[in-house]
């Protein structure tokens, strides 16, 4: 065991530390190495890197880090987001980077229900898209306590979206997206993007890899057999990730393979795989060409639920996902201009959340799930009905000024549900950008003396517009059916409309 | 084999499910089976899960013949009866992947060689041929497959490093996939001595 001190190649006035033990943790191409205060790592490439590897690693720790670090939000996607390497070593003709430790929540507090040999183990994406994991009868079932509820899976798709999104901005393809390539934590919502050394300059740096089985674009496939220099080969590039971005959310909230379904292409497994996954492919919730439809009676038994789209479709995700999963897997299967960038997943799923409500039943896995639109709704995983009256809220924007139109932004009442800035003002938008104080709620809906109420906290110029009457800070207004009630008089300023359903 | 290198091996091959274990995709797809061959053979474990396995106790006789191609008959007949093979209707298993394992050299030297045509019939994903200890003779494993790994000392260091060694083959499959052509096994650890 020893103590190694060695020097940037970016700046060499920069040294670092790790210890070697001898035994360094193998990933995939780097052996890592930690530094006596935990602070970072030193991954070390195994095999000698070319000119263009070197090169393109020095810029990833150098301009497009600046880029991040200048944007907007920095430290955000560099806390949150991202395991950004920040610097460059060389130690014996081997290139290594210095990347941040990984934070704690991404290892397992308690791992396995039954015993503690994964304890401490990397939460990397495939433990929770897997439905085994996840059934309690499964021998070696995660602990309850790990698993989250479903809102926590739509937070953690946020946060990814948000770094494809950013990383698209600035020009670069992820170029191997999967779920062994993200950290996640369900426990407190949060997704670590990691492994960024091998990312795409397009034009600039080719990809070394195709990708991870699951998420190769179709494209990808169809063309591997072709030569690297052949115009007709497609590596990974921006439209590719999009393809692996729909499949990552797809398997995070349905926790099956949208492409997995129970057509044979070729008695031979691996041309069979290579058809399914490229030339053929086809949406296993196709709703016209039913061919890869799942064979449910060939379900393993741990995934009967989620691999079941009979019992649990796609269309459950709510409207806006329902789109963009139609875009993805039908229209952009094959089709790669068509794929929704990652900037529409984010909106759509944020847009979701206001969709969601709480399941009646305090025993359910999932606790949340999407309004369906009924007046009647139940939940898909627990099939619990909900029960008492249930306020939808429509926002409205002023067109107008005696003319107000429709956002196609809906907001699901629930006891306890917060109102926020991004509700109240087009000037607002939700995203990686709002100040904390943006981030501060301004009302809250309740369910008081068997009303349904919104308690204006902090918003001036709040008016029951169907009572003509003003709702002053701290004080409430009843929500019943058919009435407008403007947020705020402010230019932006939206209005809502209640339907109350399920009476 | 007795002794140390049993206890190492017993140590290193449930050192192996554990590894495994910490591996969500190897949890989720992969199943085992363990066939031992001495005087007799047996199916130690018949084709399991990998989060339904049991640890298992190896045990060696002290002396006595190496039934090698008996162990690689009965392997051809469960191969038959227990691996799902693909139809137009339901999607067979992958390909099988073979670690064979031996101290010594097959006593049953015209059934083991009748075998491995048979053998390299199944289209097994990797046949992995381990020769350990000094006696172990690698001439014979290298009629079964060019992929054979000798280890000169049988103590438990070697094997958990070679125990690792297979449990990153197992896993290939689910890492990111090269630019080029084919998959191929990752490169062995540096201590042993790999012939070709």
């Amino acid at each position: 065991m020893k103590t190694i001190t060695i020097k940037s190649i970016i700046d060499p006035s920069r040294t670092y530390k790790y210890i070697d033990d001898g035994s360094p943790k193998q990933g995939g191409v780097k052996d890592v190495y930690f530094a006596p205060n935990r602070k970072y790592v030193v991954a070390f490439f195994r095999t000698a890197l070319d000119f263009n590897q070197r090169d393109r690693i020095k810029r990833i720790v150098t301009l497009y880090l600046d880029n991040i670090k200048n944007g907007s939000a920095g430290d955000y996607f560099l806390q949150e987001i991202y395991r950004w390497p920040y610097d460059a070593v060389e130690q014996d003709g081997k290139t290594g980077v210095i990347v941040p430790i990984y934070d704690s929540k991404f290892f397992f507090a308690k791992g396995y229900g039954a015993n503690a040999m994964i304890k401490g183990g990397e939460k990397v994406g495939k433990w929770f898209t897997a439905p085994s994991f996840r059934h309690q009868q499964y021998p070696l079932a995660l602990d309850k306590s790990e698993l989250g509820d479903w809102l926590s899976y739509f937070q953690i798709a946020i946060n990814i979206c948000r770094g494809i999104k950013k990383m698209h901005q600035m020009g670069l393809a992820h170029s191997d997206l999967s779920y062994n390539n993200v950290l996640i934590d369900p426990v407190s919502k949060s997704a670590n993007i990691i492994d960024l050394d091998g990312l795409v300059v397009p034009g600039l740096y080719p990809p070394e890899v195709i990708g991870t089985a699951d998420f190769i674009a179709p494209e990808v496939l169809k063309t591997k057999h072709l030569k690297l220099n052949d115009p007709n080969r497609i590596l990974p590039n921006q439209k590719t990730d999009l393809h692996a971005l729909a499949v990552l959310i797809y398997m995070y909230l349905l926790r099956r393979h949208p492409l997995r379904g129970g057509k044979i292409w070729d008695l031979d497994a691996e041309k069979d795989e290579l058809m399914a996954m490229g030339e053929k492919a086809l949406f296993v919730e196709h709703p016209t060409d039913r061919m890869n439809a799942v064979k449910t009676d060939q379900l393993r038994k741990w995934e009967t639920f989620w691999g079941n789209p009979n019992k649990l479709s796609y269309t459950k995700t709510g409207p806006y996902l329902t789109d963009l999963f139609k875009r993805a897997f039908i229209d952009g299967l094959h089709n790669p201009m068509l794929r929704p960038i990652a900037n529409e997943w984010e909106t759509a799923l944020l847009k979701t959340v206001d969709l969601i409500q709480p399941c009646s039943n305090p025993q359910c896995d999932e606790k949340w799930y999407v309004f369906d639109n009924s007046t009647k709704p139940i939940c898909p995983f627990c099939g619990t009905a909900h029960k008492g009256s249930l306020p939808v809220i429509d926002l409205y924007f002023k067109f107008k000024d005696t003319v107000w139109k429709p956002e196609g932004h809906r907001l699901m009442v629930y006891h306890n549900q917060y109102l926020f800035k991004w509700h109240v003002s087009r000037k607002v938008i939700r995203n990686e950008s709002l100040t904390a104080e943006d981030k501060n709620p301004v009302g809250y809906f309740t369910y008081y003396q068997n009303k349904w109420m919104l308690v204006n906290q902090d918003l001036q110029g709040m008016k029951d517009l169907t009572e003509q009457k003003d709702i002053p800070v701290n004080s409430m207004v009843e929500l019943t059916d058919g009435k407008k009630i403007l947020l705020s008089n402010e230019e932006g300023g939206r209005l809502l409309y209640i339907t109350i359903t399920n009476q | 084999m007795r002794g140390e290198p049993i206890q190492a091996l017993n140590n290193g091959f449930n050192g192996l499910i554990s590894m495994l274990r910490t591996d969500p995709q190897a949890m989720d797809s992969l199943h085992i089976s363990v066939i031992t061959f001495d005087r007799e053979v047996h199916n130690l474990v018949p084709l399991t899960d990998l989060a339904s396995f049991q640890p298992v106790e190896i045990h060696c006789p002290e002396s006595g013949p190496t039934h090698t191609g008996e162990a690689l008959e009965m392997l051809l007949k469960m191969i038959d009866n227990e691996l799902v093979k693909g139809s137009t209707e339901r999607k067979g298993d992958w390909k099988p992947l073979l670690f064979v394992f031996t101290d010594g050299k097959p006593s049953d030297i015209q059934k083991y060689r009748m075998c491995i045509p048979k053998i390299k019939a199944m289209d097994f994903g990797i046949i992995v041929g381990c020769a350990a200890g000094p006696k172990a003779e690698v001439s014979f494993l290298k009629e079964l497959t060019d992929e054979v790994v000798k280890l000169d000392t049988t103590d438990s260091n070697t094997l958990t490093t070679f125990f690792r060694w297979v449990s990153s083959s197992i896993e290939m499959g689910s890492k990111s996939q090269g630019t080029g052509e084919i998959l191929t096994l990752p490169p062995p650890p540096n201590e042993l001595n790999i012939i070709i």
